[in-house]
């Protein structure tokens, strides 16, 4: 248990009316990929912002590298080596690039950033040549990575990146997924992903859990999921066999989307 | 052509103060999301405690400071009293601008009560006045102009190459995510009241200083210039605070000069509603 990076137990969440998430249990090890898949609405974003600590959770319990976070304000969760990546509003649009950077990397040494920035850059080539450009003004995609880089600038422990795929296109997504959240990982952090590419992102994690209606309804790694007739019937669309040959044009078959 | 020349050198100095005071409320607006239409009372405020230092025997120059100072004390105490309690108990935007006004009215009352309602007037001298190629300015108009350059500046170089500023227009932009990076939100919003505090009282002594004599309620009117200047601007946009101010500033005193003077604050609406037709968020649009 000490061992986990991230432990989130008997969250329960929602916005002012009945809880919309219950009882959500998940662990998260340093150097794993950890995914939360589930159709729209069933509560992936409302857990990863309950954990970020943007929203109230009326039950359960937080931990991170053995640090209580449960309730925890957003900024101190982020001072205990979280970094957080919302589904949206994740940039500060009138912001540059390069400032959007250093709001990022805003609780590192100030000698320690332009080192970071350069690892950032090592690793989302892409955003190296838009520093100067206004955030708001990048495409979805653009947005998407300058909102990864955004939190890698902090190096933190523990990613919680709710869609980082979205508004990519199926190739670039599956690239991001396959290298750059792997990087992530690799750096021994634990990644907690939510995706709607469900395929895509098995093929990445070291576990999976799938929501539904505001609870935990699967889990297992993705060996193990993709045994389950129920999980492949509803989340990689259609028979096991079939599911595993579809071709790469499909990859980006989105669960609960489809 | 000496007629335009004389209103142009007003309007710029008139620019210089709305500058000042523009430029503190869209900051304050921006970052504490509060439209805090007690911002002229405040200026006021600011104003009389210069008054009261200078009265004491300081110059008016050094008396600012003092005005300053009351003016960031005034408006963080703004923020933790009234501002931020309401906020927290999930007071609407819009409910925000009346419980400002009611702010307003009630530092307004309470600096009359405290001064009584006459007018008063700092103890200082013209200076010289200089004919600068047809534009005549006394040097404490050009004093007035020089201090709205350097706060100019200032702001700019405070939001553009320090790590405060910065932080202050990552929570404007998004407060949820400037705390998400680690950013201590609502100690960024304290120091911005106190920051746009002092420039409102400095703002507030140099209209004082630039209308000559004053009392609790001169700013009231002026508080039309300051929102016209913001929302021509784009409100929340510091750059377009003081293109707006420019605008204003000078729009109302060159008309001033060919139409009834009175109509100088019609004039700046009309220039404000004309404007809006055309670019709804305002010159430079809404963000900083
Ligand atoms: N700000 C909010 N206020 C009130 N209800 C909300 C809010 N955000 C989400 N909800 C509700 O909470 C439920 C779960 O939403 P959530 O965003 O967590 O789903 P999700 O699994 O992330 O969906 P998606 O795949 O579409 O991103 C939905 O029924 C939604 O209507
Ligand atoms: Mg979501």
């Amino acid at each position: 248990m000490s061992a986990d990076a991230l432990t989130a137990t008997g969250v329960t969440a929602g916005y002012g009316g009945d809880p919309v998430i219950r009882s959500v249990t998940l662990r998260a090890q340093a150097g794993q990929i950890v995914s939360v898949v589930g159709p729209n609405g069933s509560g992936k974003s409302t857990l990863l912002k309950a954990i970020a600590g943007v929203l109230r959770m009326s039950a359960g319990k937080v931990v991170v590298a053995g640090r209580d976070l449960t309730n925890a304000a957003a900024e101190v969760v982020a001072r205990s080596g979280v970094g957080y990546v919302p589904q949206v509003d994740d940039v500060f649009a009138p912001l540059t690039v390069r400032e959007n950077l250093e709001m990022g990397g805003y609780l590192v040494a100030r000698s320690a950033v332009p080192d970071r920035m350069e690892h950032v850059i090592e690793v989302f080539p892409r955003l190296g040549s838009m520093l100067r450009r206004q955030a708001g003004k990048l495409s979805g995609g653009e947005r998407k990575m300058l909102a990864m880089g955004r939190v890698l600038m902090l190096a933190p422990s523990v990613f919680l990146l709710d869609e980082p795929t979205a508004n990519l296109a199926p190739a670039i997504a599956r690239t991001l997924l396959e290298e750059q959240v792997t990087t992530l990982a690799r750096s021994d952090a634990a990644v907690l992903i939510v995706e709607q590419r469900a395929r895509a992102v098995l093929a990445v994690s070291d576990y999976t859990y799938v929501m539904g209606g505001g609870e935990l309804r699967l889990s297992g790694t993705p060996a193990e999921l993709t045994e389950s007739p129920a999980f492949v019937e509803s989340f990689l669309g259609g028979h096991r066999d079939q599911a595993i040959q579809r071709s790469e044009a499909d990859d980006h078959a989105d669960t609960g989307k489809a | 052509m000496s007629l335009l020349l004389a209103s142009v050198g007003f309007g710029l100095v008139t620019s210089a103060v709305l500058a000042i005071a523009a430029v503190g409320f869209t900051l304050q607006f921006a970052v504490t999301d509060v439209l805090n239409l007690a911002f002229a009372a405040v200026m006021t405020a600011g104003a009389f405690a210069a008054y009261l230092v200078n009265e004491a025997g300081a110059s008016i120059w050094v008396a600012i400071v003092a005005a300053m100072a009351a003016g960031a004390v005034l408006s963080a105490v703004l923020n933790y009293v009234v501002y931020t309690p309401f906020q927290r108990r999930g007071a609407a935007p819009i409910t925000l601008v009346i419980i400002s006004l009611g702010t307003a009215l009630i530092v307004e009352f309470g600096i009359a009560a405290l001064a009584g309602g006459i007018n008063v007037s700092y103890l200082m001298s013209q200076g010289k006045t200089h004919d600068l190629g047809g534009l005549i300015l006394t040097t404490v108009q050009l004093i007035i102009i020089a201090i709205s350059l350097v706060v100019m500046v200032g702001v700019y170089a405070m939001l553009r190459y320090t790590k405060l500023g910065k932080a202050m227009r990552a929570t404007a932009a998004n407060r949820m995510l400037a705390r998400s990076c680690g950013i201590r939100a609502g100690r960024v919003i304290a120091i911005t009241w106190g920051l746009t505090g002092a420039l409102c009282g400095l703002a507030g002594t140099v209209f004082a200083i630039d209308v000559g004599s004053f009392n609790a309620s001169s700013t009231d009117i002026f508080l039309i210039l300051i929102l016209a200047a913001v929302f021509l601007g784009g409100p929340g946009n510091a750059y377009g605070a003081m293109l707006g101010a420019l605008v204003i500033g000078l729009g109302t005193e060159v008309s001033a000069a060919y139409i009834d003077a009175d109509y100088k604050y019609v004039v700046a609406f009309v220039i404000l509603l004309a404007m809006l037709a055309v670019r709804p968020t305002g010159l430079l649009g809404a963000a900083t």
